[in-house]
């Protein structure tokens, strides 16, 4: 269980970018699983794929139910710029500029469209392969591939404008 | 292959991912390199990745599991006062638990002996760290001096044991079974030549009444161990 856990946990948190939810959604995540086990077939998939189909619906369930609630705040305003070379360059702390990276690419990540950001999130976080993707997100193995690779240019479009250059 | 900007959008994840045909990945790198539109997007899309598969992977909540459990399960039972005391001793009853503990006090008592505790007249004060040091201490300097006057005895009965053989002509080694291809030889000497056979009578007298005399005077001599040496000379 404290496998299956964590690693729910992570992407409920790379998804919504708050660590609350993130819990409260990976324990709602549990107690459907709890309930529904009875519905696992061994045909749909492993048993990791069915808990991270089961995740994604309520991420997205999630997502609907708090679209109204979310409020946008425009890429300008809110989000955390880089800075750049030369200052970065005078911090000796490389493991406090590998955090903060971190939290741009978080960042980034919660900027996607949801159906971009799941398939991201599966594909580069959680090292899926296209066929179990495509099984967690019930979608052609076409749409898929479009979705990463739209997902992944997105990304990167929103770094630069971060100022997240790569080096 | 003629390769396009709008290609190397669409088919970038299957380059990065290395699922292109063989030519069509020449194709593409090929293209990349020349354009100046396409290689800052394959070099930002992969800088993208990778900051993506260095994000750290993070741990559970504290209670998370316990949460977990109490929502499927349901909450555990709380027990107060004698139930509790009596759950505890269950607790500590099992087999795991009584071998550490029995370990945990072996090694105490340990401990404690070698400080230097009486356990005949035991008194609290001796239990104070300052005379559990001193008694410490105290021990080990006397097993440091016990253990040199031993190796030093030792060495002694060892030196004299050479002697005799040596002048009796037998094997220097205690079971004189390895043949030693030079005994003729008086490991002392290096002129080659040997001493006479009197002399060697005189001073074996006179090794033996010294060793009688040492194994009254040294203690680990007096014992049984002395008197195989003595005894066991060839007269």
């Amino acid at each position: 269980m404290r496998r299956h856990s964590r690693r729910i946990f992570n992407i409920c948190y790379r998804f919504t970018g708050n660590r609350t939810e993130a819990e409260d959604l990976s324990q709602e995540v549990f107690l459907r699983v709890y309930r529904t086990v009875g519905s696992y077939r061994s045909a749909y998939g492993g048993f990791a794929t069915w808990m991270t189909s089961v995740t994604r619906n309520l991420l997205i369930d999630h997502y609907r139910r708090t679209k109204r609630d979310r409020i946008t705040d425009s890429l300008d305003d809110s989000m955390p710029v880089v800075e750049n070379k030369a200052s970065s360059a005078r911090r000796p702390d490389e493991q406090a500029l590998l955090g903060e990276l971190s939290s741009q690419v978080q960042f980034a990540l919660t900027k996607l469209s949801p159906e971009l950001r799941e398939a991201v999130v599966l594909r580069d976080l959680q090292q899926l392969d296209y066929s179990e993707i495509q099984t967690v997100l019930s979608v052609p193995e076409g749409t898929v591939k479009s979705r990463i690779n739209r997902g992944r240019i997105e990304l990167a479009r929103i770094l630069q404008q971060m100022g997240v250059r790569a080096s | 292959m003629n390769w396009t900007c709008e290609q190397t959008e669409l088919y970038l994840t299957d380059y990065l991912d290395g699922m292109l045909q063989p030519e069509q990945q020449q194709a593409f790198a090929l293209h990349v390199k020349g354009c100046a539109r396409c290689t800052p997007l394959v070099s930002s899309v992969t800088h993208a990745i990778a900051g993506l598969r260095a994000l750290p992977e993070l741990e559970l909540p504290p209670r998370f599991v316990y949460n977990v459990l109490d929502a499927t399960l349901g909450p555990r039972e709380t027990i107060t006062g004698w139930a509790a005391v009596r759950a505890w001793i269950r607790g500590i009853a099992s087999p795991r638990f009584a071998y550490g503990s029995l370990s945990l006090a072996a090694t105490f008592l340990m401990l404690v002996t070698i400080s230097g505790f009486n356990w005949k007249k035991p008194k609290i004060a001796d239990l104070s760290p300052v005379n559990i040091y001193r008694g410490t201490n105290r021990q080990a300097h006397l097993a440091y001096a016990r253990s040199t006057k031993y190796v030093s005895d030792l060495r002694v009965v060892y030196e004299i044991q050479s002697k005799l053989r040596q002048d009796t002509g037998l094997p220097t080694n205690n079971e004189g079974v390895a043949p030693d291809s030079n005994q003729q030889k008086d490991p002392g000497r290096t002129d080659g030549t040997n001493p006479a056979t009197p002399r060697q009578q005189n001073r074996a007298n006179d090794t033996n009444s010294h060793l009688q005399m040492l194994a009254q005077e040294l203690p680990v001599l007096s014992g049984r161990f002395c008197f195989v040496l003595i005894e066991g000379r060839p007269r």
